[in-house]
């Protein structure tokens, strides 16, 4: 027979309750699961089909972790979603600006340069992408970060995905929203840009740092998928 | 068997009416349940305790901790006064409902 009581409290890792609300809850969730191997026992199953049956009450752990942790939690839904996304997307938003400044410091300082990559290949004329490779493999671990921090707060797929990618939104909103809008109105933006200008924008501050961030954000959130879901203890 | 959006809507009422008799644990709770209901209704552990939480921040459930005779602690679920208040208008409501419904459907009982 397993550890009921083990079981379930890995499970309800990352549930935002106070330790003592969340031993409660574990042991309320063990003893219901306990009680249904027992019943099923008595009834004549064999321990791994009895095991097995009382499991198949839980489809998907997290989703019980999350329907739990809104169910008991006393601060309102505004303030789920701040501590499911808002805070981990503003957190991995901090983080790749501030060390974009230290890369760009850094790399005047040391004279390290950025990648420079022309629309017209080897020519260096405009336009052109400014890639700050340090920077982008900075992102990675950024990235899972943050899909580390919604997945602690009880956030859906969603929310991991949206926190991860969060530090690229401002970006992609210049390039799709602001950007289209100044060139019309503002008189000091160049009339002169491109389409393959705006395309190496996209790919050097959205696509490439997009990249970077899930790469380190979707592992991190298939593994803890993984094991909020996993039915062995 | 009942579709589980017309289930998710009585789950409340089930509840509410189960611990109207007596206080309740969880898993004995669901029993009651799918018993009186001739398996119509079936509370697994993922539906229970969502809900349960939820009328309890309402304040109409209250749970606490128990020790059984065989010294087991579990923790017990009673209707709270305000519970009481809520079970009845909504009972008058489901009836309206399966009245409107039997007319509408002239289902007709057995």
């Amino acid at each position: 027979m397993p550890d009921w009581d083990e079981f379930v409290r890995e499970r309800l890792i990352g549930i935002s309750l106070e330790p003592r609300e969340r031993s409660e809850v574990a042991a309320e969730l063990a003893d219901h699961l306990e009680e249904t191997f027992e019943q099923l026992r008595r009834q004549g199953l064999p321990e791994e089909a009895a095991v097995e049956r009382a499991l198949s009450q839980v489809k998907n752990w997290q989703s019980l972790r999350r329907r739990i942790q809104v169910a008991r939690s006393k601060e309102n839904i505004m303030t789920n979603r701040v501590r499911q996304w808002w805070l981990p997307g503003f957190v991995a938003l901090f983080l790749s600006v501030m060390l974009l400044m230290v890369n760009e410091f850094i790399g005047i300082r040391f004279g390290i340069k950025p990648l420079i990559v022309s629309a017209h290949g080897s020519q260096m004329s405009a336009p052109v992408a400014v890639i700050y490779v340090p920077w982008l493999l900075l992102l990675v671990p950024i990235g899972a970060l943050a899909a580390y921090l919604a997945w602690r707060a009880g956030g859906s797929q969603g929310a991991m995905l949206l926190s991860i990618l969060f530090p690229v939104l401002p970006h992609l909103a210049f390039f799709i929203v602001v950007f289209p809008v100044a060139l019309v109105l503002d008189d000091h933006v160049a009339h002169n840009v491109t389409v393959s200008g705006l395309f190496m924008g996209l790919i050097a501050w959205v696509l490439l740092p997009g990249i970077a961030l899930l790469g380190g954000g979707l592992p991190t959130q298939v593994f803890s998928s993984r094991r909020a879901t996993s039915p062995s203890a | 068997m009942i579709a589980p959006g017309i289930k998710r809507g009585t789950a409340e009422l089930a509840v509410l009416s189960v611990l109207e008799d007596r206080p309740l644990h969880g898993y004995e709770m669901a029993r009651r349940i799918e018993q009186q209901t001739q398996g119509a209704l079936r509370f697994t552990l993922a539906s229970l305790y969502p809900l349960l939480y939820r009328l309890e921040k309402r304040g109409w459930v209250r749970g606490a901790w128990e020790t059984s005779g065989t010294g087991r602690s579990r923790r017990c679920y009673r209707l709270t006064p305000q519970g009481k208040k809520k079970l009845s208008p909504i009972r008058k409501e489901w009836d309206e409902l399966f009245r409107a419904l039997r007319r509408l459907t002239k289902v007709k009982h057995a």
